[in-house]
């Protein structure tokens, strides 16, 4: 019986590494392709064309291996991974929200506001408008303690449990491999395609944002959306879900009129020779953010208001000054473009009952969503409050290997360097929202929610490894964090020998229609440090 | 282990569509199931704003333009005919040696069908439009063509989204990862009529 229990506990501590590495693969797949700052869209244009073949290993980074998908690097991606996640338990949820900005300013009317409102730097004073078109969520559902019966402990045998282990990892890598095609397909894909390639200022931007827990759409909301449920993959003690919401007909931004990168000749700037000495700047009223009980300095997300897009244009503009573009016309333009040119999605999709008014509608709301987030560092660690951040946040507890799933000898004794502190640290649900127009806002908005340098401190050994900024021990929560130079870290991962059951192992010769892709490992030690951290997981498991 | 099967909604499409639909769809599908270590490869349908994942191996972007090439040529020798390709995913047997045969068997385990409708007009691929309208009055007009493209197109994305409606939904057919270098973990074969 004790083996049996110990197959049980290795299959368990296996299938939460399984668990685990999902959702990092699931928020790579969806952020590689939503996130402007990725650089380039395809794999092959970042390989030399001789190590275009999969089978060659020495561009294969460990971590590609798992699920056999090697992704471009996405260090906004690997940013958001279980760093700041207590347990397979919490979900991660991905909006990707379209950002709409007045592009009215003309130049020397966005450089006269900055210097004003040195603080304004996002859009520089200009109106903005945000609306979520895509919700990802990725969730583990635990079975209950009665389904998960100790009977399935008591019998668990080894081929059984590698059986299992087999078939949990093959279904992962076809929904992964699903997941994968379906963001191509929908229509946010389109605006991440035109804004990636498009050399121009857009009035349009994508941003995204990562946290364990979402405010529920309303019923209007709801209505406008999509529902795409991903088939779960059952494990013993539960089941992986992946599903989205989108909006089916999304602005298309490639109509939109751009702001050329061209520079502009001023010719009537102040102190010029062909202008009047005493010539006064045209006067223009103090530029603010509509006031709907929010400070001027305070990020667009704390906003909290209701009106729409074309309300908003109706009203008086704040700013007399306008350059032609885009005007009232144009902003019908936009509106009809939403519906006659967006994407709509094929009938075999889910039904919707609103599914075929919603390729009529006229009016696009851009709503928000969220309520003003709390700013303040959270008062308790329990606290739910969604904390815009980047960059590295406390609390890594999740278990997590970076490489890939490697053969490992029965003798053989390796694991990743970075994994042999970890530690269980108190919980804190952070959010990160990842802006891709300004890197000062960014900056200024870091760590908000880090509660103590301990935390800082534990995660500055490890999140070398993540994040690649300079962060140093004991520091302050103002922590300016250089995406940058992300890519050396990246560089300390691919060199880990950090080892794992799960193996694609080269020099095996079985027959193609044996299952060998897991070979048990009586003696890794890869989980000896690790045991107590995942026995405490495990716990949770079990005791909920 | 039974073989599950999958009929793709008919599409409609005329001549010079035919290369870019294929690869779309049979790239779709054999990326599913190339579950060996796969880069993935986008690419974007020049007629369509659609994008499609190859699985970025050259074998078999080579053997599907080989196929798509066969495809083509049978359609030109049998015009406006419904035609079906299939895409076979296949375990091969241990090889039995018998009185009659030493053939290695396959048993098929996956049954890809795609179902297309070539209208085979005389100047399809002309593009010049008024030769059309004088040679098939039923070409229609320019607008015509732009409201089948458009069709094409939503119906192209509705076979896209079967192939991972079925890839989702059915699991438990596929065997198990083998232990092989490459993308391609199964044998594979992709069948046109003849």
């Amino acid at each position: 019986m004790t083996t049996t229990s110990s197959h049980a506990q290795t299959e368990a501590a296996k299938t939460e590494q399984i668990i685990t590495e999902f959702f990092a693969k699931s928020l790579h797949i969806i952020i590689e392709s939503r996130a402007l700052s990725a650089s380039s869209r395809n794999f092959s244009t970042l390989s030399s064309p001789s190590s275009t073949s999969s089978s060659s290993s020495s561009s294969v980074r460990p971590r590609d291996k798992w699920f056999n998908l090697a992704l471009r690097e996405c260090p906004t991606a690997l940013e958001n991974t279980d760093l700041w996640r207590h347990s397979n338990l919490q979900p991660i949820v991905v909006d990707v929200v379209l950002v709409h900005r007045n592009l009215s300013f003309s130049p020397k009317v966005r450089s006269f506001v900055k210097e004003r409102n040195p603080f304004e730097e996002f859009g520089g004073g200009s109106e903005q408008n945000e609306k979520i078109v895509e919700r990802w969520v990725i969730q583990y559902e635990s079975k209950k303690i009665k389904d998960c019966s100790s009977s399935n402990t008591a019998n668990t045998t080894r081929r059984s449990s590698n059986t299992f282990l087999q078939n949990l990892y093959k279904k992962s890598t076809l929904l992964l491999r699903s997941l994968y095609a379906t963001v191509r397909l929908l229509p946010a894909f389109k605006i991440f395609k035109e804004l990636s390639s498009s050399a121009n200022v857009s009035a349009f931007s994508l941003a995204h944002r990562v946290s364990t827990f979402f405010e529920p759409f309303t019923t209007k909301q709801e209505a406008e959306m999509l529902k795409f449920v991903f088939t779960p993959v059952d494990t013993n003690s539960g089941k992986l879900c992946l599903s989205v919401m989108y909006r089916p007909c999304v602005s298309d931004v490639s109509s939109e009129p751009t702001t050329p990168l061209s520079p502009q000749v001023i010719t009537d700037y102040v102190g010029s020779p062909l202008t009047d000495r005493l010539m006064r700047f045209p006067s223009l009223p103090v530029v603010r953010m509509p006031s709907h009980g929010s400070s001027p300095s305070s990020l667009p997300f704390s906003r909290r208001h209701s009106w729409s897009y074309e309300n908003c244009r109706a009203s008086p503009p704040a700013v007399n000054y306008y350059s032609p573009s885009p005007t009232h016309s144009e902003s019908h333009t936009l509106v009809s473009n939403a519906s006659s040119q967006g994407y709509c999605p094929p009938s075999s999709l889910p039904p919707h009952p609103s599914e075929m008014s919603l390729l009529h509608k006229k009016n696009v709301n851009f709503d928000e969503y969220y309520p003003s987030p709390n700013f303040s560092p959270s008062p308790s660690p329990s606290s739910s409050s969604p904390i815009y951040s980047l960059g590295s946040l406390a609390s890594k507890t999740l278990l997590r290997s970076e490489s890939a799933p490697v053969n490992i000898p029965n003798a053989e004794v390796t694991y990743s360097p970075g994994h042999t502190s970890r530690q269980n640290l108190p919980p804190s649900t952070p959010i990160r929202i990842s802006r891709c127009t300004s890197e000062t806002e960014r900056s200024r908005n870091l760590m908000q929610s880090c509660t103590t340098p301990e935390k800082m401190f534990s995660i500055g050994k490890e999140s070398q490894k993540y994040s690649g900024g300079k962060i140093a021990p004991n520091s302050s929560p103002q922590i300016s964090f250089s995406r940058s130079s992300s890519r050396s870290y990246q560089d300390e991962f691919d060199d880990t020998d950090f080892t794992c059951p799960f193996d694609v192992d080269d020099d095996d010769t079985t027959d193609p229609g044996s299952s060998l892709i897991f070979k048990e490992i009586e003696s890794i030690n890869l989980f000896s440090t690790a045991n107590h951290a995942h026995q405490t997981q495990l716990l949770k498991f079990t005791t909920k | 282990m039974n073989c599950e099967v999958c009929h793709l909604k008919e599409l409609e499409l005329e001549h010079f569509e035919i290369r870019e639909i294929l690869r779309c769809i049979l790239h779709t599908i054999i990326f599913h199931r190339a579950l060996g270590l796969v880069r993935p490869k986008d690419v974007d349908l020049e007629l369509f704003d659609v994008t499609y994942v190859q699985c970025g191996e050259v074998e078999v972007e080579n053997k599907i333009e080989e196929k798509i090439e066969q495809f083509i040529c049978w359609v030109e020798k049998h015009p406006n005919k419904k035609s079906q390709i299939c895409l076979s995913f296949y375990e091969v047997k241990n090889k039995q040696a018998s009185w009659f045969s030493n053939r290695i068997e396959r048993l098929y385990w996956e049954q890809w069908y795609i179902n297309l409708n070539v209208a085979q007009h005389l100047k399809s691929h002309s593009s010049k439009s008024h030769h059309s309208k004088f040679v098939d009055p039923g070409d229609g007009t320019l607008e015509d063509r732009n409201a089948r493209s458009a069709a094409l197109e939503v119906s192209l994305r509705e076979v896209l989204f079967q192939i991972i409606k079925f890839v989702n939904e059915k699991k438990d057919h596929v065997p198990p990862i083998p232990n092989l270098e490459g993308a391609i973990s199964f044998p594979y074969e992709i069948t046109i009529p003849r």
